[in-house]
């Protein structure tokens, strides 16, 4: 079995290296990648509920307005809560690599490698 | 996108994070196909008027249209959505590789025995490797996240499955399909005994060979401890023989002329110059007299035109490629020569998805990579 801190490991999530500033003002940046973000995540949500609908009408498991009168459970709200937490921080991704980049080693800046 | 074959170090992933891939291979797809062309009309009818006007002349270099075009707010949005595109290849993945790390380093420790696998911990990590993260992968090649890490290997794997939408087959070893054809069709009897790939990451392209030829002894190094732990799974998984070691291309253990082919696949621009020509000089090594080296790479300059040159140079600046600037201009034919080839068996070819064995997205637009080969 993994050791218990195998099961802690949290990969680095931004690449180290200098990234390019593409518009006049950095904020515009931020929010491209944010709205690149939320199209992908848009696109995952629609993908889900597809297949969602698609399992009902194949198995008839329940009806589709049962969901509009579902109530949330409490450990449903907790998973809820917890997936919506993670979404916010990948849409939001943009913002945190300019913090972890501020505190990698050394400036990233690659451009001089002639040796 | 064209299914990636399955194999047992391959990182499974959940409903969401298979969408999440798929997304980005489209979007990326959307970019390349509908945004990218859009940067030559844009050149010819707002870019170079203006660069006439101003200057009346055209440009002369790639450097000229790139001091013009990265002003450019149709060629900046593309460029940021590529840039973003990018990024998101590595977010995409990284969840299935975290969340199932413990259960594949446990696979990687037990893999099979037909190839070998050895690590050199003290291995100096070359500053052309440490100094930005290669492609944008978060953590690199070479770091370790955590003891027997192989999480670079299983990003990798997906990673450039969907950089390239596919395009590197379902074995994802398309650039090992090239070398491969191309080699037996340079040396339709050639019988090779021993074959060693430098910088192979997570040996897709030795391991395509090791497929072909059972028979020949199949070596693939690389500096990056993680990816060569997951190669050596990955291998063994498939049922290839692979010896895999960590070492640096430049300077191996290997014995003088103990190999009939030394190649590599997109290496060379990863490097330095100092590095390049002490990679061709091992290469000379290493070679048995009559022996191939084949060093595969991305197109130089030479040839192509300002706008298109500049274009192609986009991953220089906006994907951790910065060595491949200088590898652009670089007289490859020289370096042979220093290391020790004969002018007559200088012979600089090209290759192109024409030789593989699969058909992918890539199978007919004719792109093609130059191969510096030389005989011993």
């Amino acid at each position: 079995m993994p050791k218990d801190d195998q099961k802690k490991i949290k990969l680095p999530r931004t690449a180290k290296g200098k990234k390019p500033q593409y518009f006049a003002d950095p904020t515009v940046d931020k929010l491209l990648s944010m709205v690149l973000t939320l199209m992908g995540e848009l696109s995952v949500t629609r993908d889900r509920l597809d297949t969602v609908e698609r399992l009902i009408e194949s198995n008839g498991l329940f009806k589709v307005d049962d969901i509009e009168h579902y109530e949330i459970p409490d450990d449903v709200n907790a998973v809820r809560t917890e997936r919506r937490s993670a979404y916010i921080a990948r849409v939001l991704k943009t913002v945190q690599d300019e913090l972890d980049s501020l505190q990698q080693k050394g400036d990233g800046k690659n451009t001089e490698l002639e040796d | 996108m064209i299914p990636l074959s399955d194999h047992s170090m391959l990182a499974k992933r959940v409903h969401d994070e298979e969408s999440r891939q798929s997304f980005v291979n489209d979007f990326r797809v959307h970019l390349a196909s509908q945004v990218f062309p859009g940067n030559f009309p844009t050149y010819y009818n707002r870019v170079l008027p203006q660069f006439i006007k101003d200057k009346g002349r055209e440009p002369e270099t790639r450097h000229e249209v790139r001091r013009v075009m990265t002003h450019d707010p149709y060629y900046s949005f593309w460029s940021a959505m590529q840039r973003n595109s990018q990024e998101m290849i590595w977010d995409s993945v990284i969840d299935s590789v975290e969340r199932q790390l413990p259960e594949l380093i446990e696979k990687s420790r037990k893999p099979g025995n037909k190839g070998s696998l050895t690590l050199d911990p003290d291995l100096e990590t070359p500053k052309y490797h440490v100094a930005a993260d290669i492609h944008l992968q978060p953590g690199a090649y070479h770091s370790d996240q955590i003891d027997d890490d192989v999480a670079a290997g299983a990003m990798y794997d997906w990673g450039t499955y969907i950089y390239s939408m596919g395009g590197l087959g379902t074995g994802n070893n398309a650039l090992g399909q090239i070398t491969y054809g191309f080699f037996k069709n340079e040396f339709p009897d050639a019988k090779p005994k021993r074959i060693l790939d430098m910088g192979c990451t997570i040996g897709g392209s030795i391991t395509y060979w090791a497929q072909q030829m059972p028979d020949a002894e199949c070596h693939g190094l690389d500096v990056g401890a993680p990816v060569l732990r997951y190669g050596h799974a990955r291998a063994e998984a498939i049922g290839a023989a692979v010896h895999f070691s960590q070492q640096n291309a430049e300077h191996t253990n290997f014995e003088d002329e103990s190999f009939d082919i030394v190649m590599s696949h997109i290496l060379l621009h990863e490097t330095s110059r100092t590095a390049i020509q002490n990679v061709f000089n091992e290469s000379y090594r290493l070679l048995k007299p009559g022996g191939v080296m084949m060093h595969m790479d991305l197109p130089q300059a030479h040839g192509q035109p300002p706008l298109e040159g500049f274009l192609f140079e986009w991953e220089i600046y906006n994907n951790n490629e910065h060595f491949f600037a200088q590898l652009r201009d670089m007289d490859m034919p020289e370096l042979c020569r220093k290391a020790g080839f004969k002018d007559e068996n200088i012979l600089p070819k090209s290759a192109g998805s024409f030789w593989m064995e699969d058909q992918t997205p890539y199978a007919d637009d004719g792109f093609e990579f130059p191969i510096t080969m030389a005989i011993k």
